[in-house]
C-alpha cells in the first residue's frame, strides 16, 4: 500500500510543483531575485540611454545584507565611481517590510550626510528607468497576484503572473511577470499604466551562477512612452562575503572601507 | 487667334461645351471627400528649413514636447483652500488617464517636483502628495509654494488666485480630443473656479474650424451676395447664374486639383474660393460689352463674336497679370503661400478658358427678349452710373494739373504713413479679442510667466562645462539680464535647480541661495536632484554630457519682435561678458520670429518681381513703355495710399498684409488695362472715321476718354463693386487675417477703380504730347 502511495506521489509530484499559488510563486521569486544569500556585493554599470541615443553612465558598488528571512529587513550600501564628479558619493538604504525606507546620502563636496525622504516608491532610481522599488523590491502583500497562464519564453517554462496593486500608490495599474519555473528569476515584466497601456518593460538578458546562486547579470528596463532605456550590467558579483553590520553607519558612509567598495 | 476659334466653336456647339464643363467639374468633385487641413504654423516653413531642423534638434536634446495644453484654474478667492486643491487633485488625476497625454511629465500640484528640507530630511518629491485636510496643512503647502522660486509664476500666480496644469502630449496624440476631454473634466467641477484651456493644439483646432467655416459658409455667402448684386446690375437671373457657375466651376477645379495632389488646405488656400469668386468678376467686362453690343446689333451670335473680339485682348492680359501676381508667390519660401499662389493662378487661367468657351456657349441659350429688356438700360447717355463716371473722368480730363497736384500731396502723406509701418506678426492676435483662445492667453499672461516660449541654448565645446561655477553663474547672470526686459515674464534654467538644492541642503540659510563654488559640488547637487526627480526635470535644461544648457524664456506676448529683443539682449550680455559659450535661440517664439522675417523678405522679393512682371505685361499689352507707365501710376498710387493708411492706424505689417501686397498688383492693374486698351481701341476706331486735324485730335482724345469712362468704365466700376461685395463678407469672419484680407481688398479694389478713372484721364490729357508722339512719327498702327 505504501509503495502505491509513494508511486502515486511520484506521479503527482510535477503536478504538485505546478500547483503553487500565485503568491507562492512571487515569494519564491522574491527570494531568488532579491534575497539570495546572506549578503551580496556587485560592481554595477548602469547605462541611461535616451531616445536619441545620448548616454549617461552610473558606476557603483552595491552591497546588500539581509536581516531576517525573505521579504524581511535589508540594508543596502552604494558607493559611486561614476559620473566622475560624484566619485565618493555614498548612499545607504534601510529597507523595512510594510514601512517606508530610511535613506541617507553623503555629499562629499560639502562633506555632509543627509537623510532623504522616501515617500515616493515609484520615483526614478538615480535618474534611471528603474524605480527604487524595482531595485529593492515590493512587499508581496501590497498586490493581489494571479497566475494568468504558463508559457515558454526565451526557451524557459514560465509562470505568467498578473499583480495588481491593492492601493493606488504606484504608477502602474498592473504588472505581468514571466517567472522561470526552474530558478524563479523574472525573465520579463510588463508594466501597464493607469490607462491600461503597456509602458515599461523589464527583461533579464543574462543569467549566471555565482556561488551556486543563479543571478541576473544583465537587465534592461525600457520606457516605451519616453523611448528612454536603462541597461544594467553586473561587472562582478559575489555572495556570502561576510559584510559587517558596522558598515551601515554614518561614519562609513563618509569613509567607506576600501575592501568593501572595490 | 486660337482663342477666336474656341469662341466660335463654343458658340456653334454650346451644348457639348456646357456638358463637357459639367463632366470635368463632376470628376473634380469626387476628390472633395478626401480634403484635409493643416493648421500647424510650423508647416509654414519646409521641414528641412534651418529653424525647423534646429528646433527639432533642441526638442530631442532636451526631451521637450512639441505640443502642450495648459489648463488655467482661477479662483478669485484664492486657490489655496481645501476645496480648490481637491479639485486640482481630481482634475490632474483624470488628466493623467487621458489617452495621448504624456502622463509622466504632466506638471501640476500633485505631480510637480519639489525640493525641500523638513526637520533635517531632504525631500525631492511631488509638491502635493495628498489633499490637505486642515488649514494648517493648507498653510504649509502655501509656504512651500511661495518659498520655491521655481513655482512662482509657473504653477502659482503671485496673488495666489491662479494655477495651471501643464499637459504635454505624445507625438501621435490628437490634440483636439485631449483638449475636449480636459474641458469635459473641468466642466464637471462646480464652484467659483474658472477654467481656461490654452496651448497650440487648442489654437490650431479653432483655426481649422474657422477655415472650414470660411470655405463652407463665407464663400457661399460671398457667392450669393455677388449673385444678388449682379442681378441688380443686369436684371437677368440667367446671366447672373452663368457668371456664378463660371466662378464655381473654376473653384471646384482648383480645389479638386489641390486635394487630388494630396495638399492639405492651409489658412491661405482656404481663402482661394473667395479670391476666385472675385477674380471671376472680370468676366463682367464680357457681359457689360455684350449688352452694349447687343443693343447696337440686335443679333445674339454677332453680338457674342463682336464682344469677344473687343474684350479678348484686355481680358486675356488682365488674366495674365492676375495669374502672374499669384504665380509670383510660387517663388516664396512659405509653403502655404506657395500653394495658395499656384492654386489661384491655376484657377485664374481656368476662369479665362471658361470665359472663352463656357460663357459664350451659355450666351447662346439666353432668351433674346430678356437681353433686349435688360440692355435697354445700358445707354451711356441715360445711365446714371455712366454719367457719374463721366464726370469723375471729366475732372481728370479738364483739370489734370489740379488732379495731379492733389495726388502729389496725398502721395507725400502716404509716404509719411509708410515710414510708420511696424513689421510684426502675432499668431495669437489672429484670433479675435473676445475669442476663447485670446481670453485664455490673456488670463494666463496676466497671472503667470507668459505663454509664448522661447529658448536660449548655451553651447560649450567641452563635456561637463555646464557644471562649472563659471557657466552656472553666467547662465544665472544672463537670466537676470533678460528678466529686465518687460516682455520677459519668467526664465528658468539648470542654475535655478542648483541654487535651490544648495539652499535647501543648508536649511534655507539665505547665504546659500547662490551657485556653489566648485564643479564637484554642482555635479553632486545635480546628481542628488536627479536621484529622485523626474528624469525630464533635468533633461529639459541640460543635455546628457553637460555641454549644453537650455534657458527657458517665457514671453508675455506672441509678438515676433519680443524674441528679437531677447536675442539682442543676449548678444549684448555676451559682448560685455565674454565666455567660452555660444548662445542660440530656439523654440516656438524663435520660429515665429524667423518665419516673420522670412515672410517679409519673401514679400519684398515677391513685390519686386511682381512690380517688374506686371510692368512688362503692360508694356507688351500696350506695345509701349509710355502707356505702361500711365497704366502703372494709379496702381502704384493705390498701393501706396493703402499702406500709408496701414501705417497711420498702426496695424502691424503681418503675414496676411505682406502677402496681399504682391497680389494687389496683379489684381488692381486690371482696371488700368481695361481702361487704356479700350480707350486706345476706341480712339483708333474714331480717328479712322474722322479727318485728322490737330485741333480735332485734342477733342478726339477728350471725347474718347469720356466715352471710355462711361462705357468700359462702367464695367470697371461694376467689377470693383462686385469684387468688393464678395470680399466684404470676409470682414465678418472671426479670424483676423480673414478680416484684414477682406478690408484690404475691398478698399484696394474701390480705390484703384476710382484712381484709374480719375488719374488715367488726367495723365493722358497732361502727357498726350509725349504719349502720342510716336504715333505721329510711326503711324496710327501704334495704337
Amino acid at each position: 500500500m505504501k509503495r502505491y502511495l509513494i508511486a502515486l506521489l511520484i506521479v503527482l509530484l510535477p503536478l504538485s510543483a505546478s500547483a503553487l499559488t500565485a503568491d507562492e510563486v512571487m515569494k519564491k521569486s522574491q527570494a531568488a531575485f532579491l534575497y539570495q544569500g546572506k549578503d551580496f556585493k556587485a560592481r554595477v554599470m548602469m547605462k541611461l540611454i535616451s531616445k536619441s541615443g545620448q548616454e549617461r553612465v552610473r558606476e557603483l558598488t552595491m552591497l546588500r545584507k539581509n536581516y531576517g528571512a525573505s521579504g524581511g529587513e535589508q540594508k543596502y550600501f552604494m558607493y559611486f565611481f561614476q559620473p566622475a564628479d560624484v566619485k565618493d558619493m555614498t548612499f545607504m538604504v534601510n529597507k523595512y517590510p510594510a514601512k517606508d525606507d530610511d535613506r541617507w546620502l553623503f555629499v562629499p563636496a560639502i562633506n555632509m550626510v543627509r537623510r532623504i525622504a522616501a515617500q515616493d516608491k515609484s520615483s526614478s532610481f538615480v535618474g534611471s528607468d528603474f524605480t527604487y522599488e524595482d531595485v529593492s523590491g515590493r512587499d508581496i502583500e501590497d498586490d493581489t497576484h494571479e497566475i494568468v497562464k504558463e508559457e515558454k519564453l526565451a526557451g524557459k517554462d514560465c509562470y505568467v503572473i498578473k499583480s495588481s496593486p491593492k492601493a493606488g500608490d504606484v504608477d502602474y495599474s498592473y504588472k505581468q511577470s514571466w517567472i522561470d519555473k526552474a530558478d524563479f528569476l523574472p525573465v520579463k515584466e510588463e508594466y501597464y499604466d493607469r490607462r491600461g497601456e503597456l509602458y515599461r518593460v523589464f527583461t533579464a538578458e543574462e543569467i549566471k551562477e555565482m556561488k551556486g546562486f543563479p543571478t541576473v547579470t544583465k537587465r534592461t528596463m525600457k520606457n516605451l512612452q519616453s523611448g528612454h532605456r536603462t541597461e544594467v550590467t553586473y561587472l562582478k558579483a559575489d555572495y556570502n562575503i561576510g559584510i559587517e553590520d558596522s558598515l551601515f553607519s554614518e561614519r562609513f558612509l563618509k569613509q567607506p572601507p576600501k575592501k568593501w567598495i572595490e | 487667334m486660337r482663342k477666336f476659334s474656341l469662341v466660335h466653336f463654343s458658340v456653334n456647339h454650346p451644348k457639348s461645351v456646357v456638358l463637357l464643363t459639367i463632366l470635368i467639374t463632376l470628376v473634380f468633385m469626387t476628390r472633395f471627400p478626401r480634403i484635409t487641413t493643416d493648421t500647424n504654423p510650423k508647416h509654414m516653413l519646409p521641414a528641412n528649413s534651418d529653424v525647423r531642423v534646429w528646433n527639432d534638434e533642441v526638442d530631442s536634446t532636451f526631451a521637450l514636447y512639441e505640443d502642450m495644453i495648459v489648463l488655467g484654474i482661477v479662483n478669485e478667492k484664492g486657490i489655496l483652500n481645501k476645496d480648490t486643491l481637491g479639485k486640482i487633485q481630481r482634475i490632474t488625476d483624470e488628466i493623467l488617464n487621458i489617452k495621448g497625454v504624456a502622463a509622466r511629465d504632466v506638471n501640476s500640484f500633485p505631480t510637480i517636483t519639489n525640493v525641500t528640507a523638513e526637520q533635517g530630511v531632504l525631500k525631492v518629491a511631488p509638491l502635493m502628495t495628498k489633499i490637505p485636510e486642515s488649514d494648517a496643512e493648507v498653510g504649509s503647502l502655501g509656504k512651500m509654494l511661495y518659498e520655491n522660486p521655481l513655482f512662482i509664476n509657473r504653477i502659482i500666480s503671485k496673488d495666489g488666485k491662479t494655477t495651471a496644469i501643464y499637459v504635454p502630449l505624445e507625438k501621435d496624440a490628437n490634440g483636439k480630443e485631449v483638449a475636449d476631454k480636459i474641458k469635459e473634466i473641468a466642466g464637471k467641477e462646480k464652484g467659483d473656479e474658472k477654467y481656461y484651456v490654452a496651448g497650440d493644439p487648442v489654437a490650431r483646432d479653432t483655426f481649422g474650424a474657422e477655415m472650414f467655416k470660411l470655405m463652407a459658409v463665407f464663400a457661399p455667402i460671398a457667392g450669393m451676395v455677388m449673385l444678388i448684386v449682379r442681378y441688380l446690375m443686369f436684371r437677368d437671373l440667367f446671366l447672373s447664374v452663368t457668371l456664378m457657375m463660371d466662378a464655381m466651376v473654376s473653384i471646384i477645379w482648383s480645389m479638386g486639383l489641390l486635394i487630388a495632389f494630396g495638399f492639405p488646405v492651409h489658412i491661405m488656400s482656404s481663402m482661394a474660393p473667395v479670391f476666385l469668386m472675385a477674380i471671376a468678376t472680370d468676366s463682367i467686362h464680357i457681359f457689360n460689352e455684350f449688352y452694349f453690343r447687343y443693343k447696337e446689333k440686335k443679333d445674339k451670335k454677332t453680338a457674342i463674336i463682336e464682344t469677344m473680339n473687343a474684350v479678348s485682348r484686355p481680358v486675356r492680359y488682365t488674366a495674365l497679370a492676375t495669374a502672374v501676381g499669384f504665380g509670383v508667390l510660387l517663388f516664396m519660401n512659405i509653403i502655404p503661400v506657395k500653394v495658395f499662389g499656384g492654386l489661384v493662378a491655376f484657377g485664374t487661367v481656368m476662369l479665362r478658358v471658361l470665359s472663352f468657351s463656357f460663357i459664350p456657349a451659355m450666351f447662346t441659350f439666353v432668351n433674346e427678349e430678356k437681353i433686349e429688356k435688360a440692355s435697354r438700360s445700358e445707354d451711356i447717355e441715360f445711365s446714371r452710373t455712366s454719367q457719374l463716371l463721366k464726370s469723375l473722368a471729366g475732372f481728370g480730363t479738364h483739370k489734370p494739373k489740379a488732379t495731379v497736384f492733389a495726388g502729389l500731396i496725398l502721395f507725400v502723406i502716404a509716404i509719411i504713413g509708410l515710414t510708420k509701418i511696424v513689421v510684426n506678426n502675432n499668431m495669437v492676435e489672429w484670433f479675435k479679442k473676445d475669442s476663447e483662445v485670446r481670453i485664455a492667453d490673456r488670463v494666463m499672461n496676466q497671472a503667470l510667466g507668459g505663454t509664448s516660449l522661447g529658448y536660449i541654448v548655451a553651447l560649450s565645446n567641452e563635456d561637463g562645462f555646464i557644471k562649472t561655477p563659471e557657466a552656472m553663474r553666467y547662465i544665472e547672470g544672463l537670466q537676470r539680464h533678460l528678466e529686465k526686459l518687460h516682455i520677459v515674464g519668467k526664465t528658468s534654467s539648470v542654475a535655478d535647480y542648483v541654487k535651490r538644492i544648495n539652499l535647501v541642503l543648508h536649511d534655507n540659510d539665505p547665504k546659500y541661495d547662490a551657485v556653489p563654488d566648485t564643479k564637484e559640488t554642482i555635479g553632486q547637487y545635480l546628481f542628488l536632484f536627479g536621484m529622485s526627480a523626474k528624469p525630464s526635470d533635468l533633461d529639459n535644461v541640460v543635455d546628457y554630457p553637460f555641454r549644453k544648457a537650455n534657458i527657458w524664456v517665457q514671453l508675455k506676448t506672441w509678438d515676433a519682435q519680443a524674441m528679437r529683443d531677447v536675442i539682442e539682449a543676449t548678444d549684448e550680455y555676451k559682448k560685455s561678458h565674454p565666455v567660452p559659450m555660444e548662445f542660440k535661440p530656439a523654440g516656438i517664439a524663435y520660429f515665429n520670429l524667423v518665419w516673420n522675417d522670412e515672410v517679409l523678405y519673401d514679400m519684398l522679393r515677391g513685390f519686386i518681381i511682381a512690380l517688374i512682371v506686371v510692368f512688362l505685361i503692360l508694356v507688351v499689352n500696350f506695345r509701349s513703355v509710355k502707356w505702361a507707365i500711365v497704366g502703372y501710376t494709379p496702381l502704384l498710387f493705390t498701393i501706396l495710399l493703402i499702406y500709408g493708411v496701414v501705417g497711420y492706424i498702426g496695424k502691424d505689417f503681418d503675414m496676411p498684409i505682406s502677402v496681399l501686397s504682391c497680389l494687389s498688383l496683379g489684381m488692381a492693374v486690371d482696371f488700368a488695362i481695361h481702361f487704356i486698351s479700350r480707350f486706345r481701341q476706341h480712339l483708333s476706331e474714331k480717328s479712322e472715321v474722322r479727318s485728322q486735324k490737330s485741333e480735332d485730335a485734342k477733342n478726339l482724345v477728350t471725347d474718347a476718354l469720356l466715352w471710355t469712362a462711361a462705357r468700359p468704365g462702367k464695367g470697371i466700376m461694376r467689377n470693383a463693386v462686385l469684387f468688393a461685395a464678395s470680399f466684404a463678407v470676409m470682414m465678418f469672419a472671426s479670424l483676423t487675417p480673414y478680416i484684414t484680407v477682406g478690408a484690404f481688398i475691398v478698399s484696394m479694389m474701390l480705390l484703384s477703380a476710382i484712381m484709374t478713372i480719375i488719374y488715367v484721364p488726367a495723365l493722358i490729357t497732361l502727357l498726350q504730347g509725349w504719349l502720342f508722339c510716336d504715333k505721329c512719327e510711326g503711324g496710327k498702327n501704334k495704337f
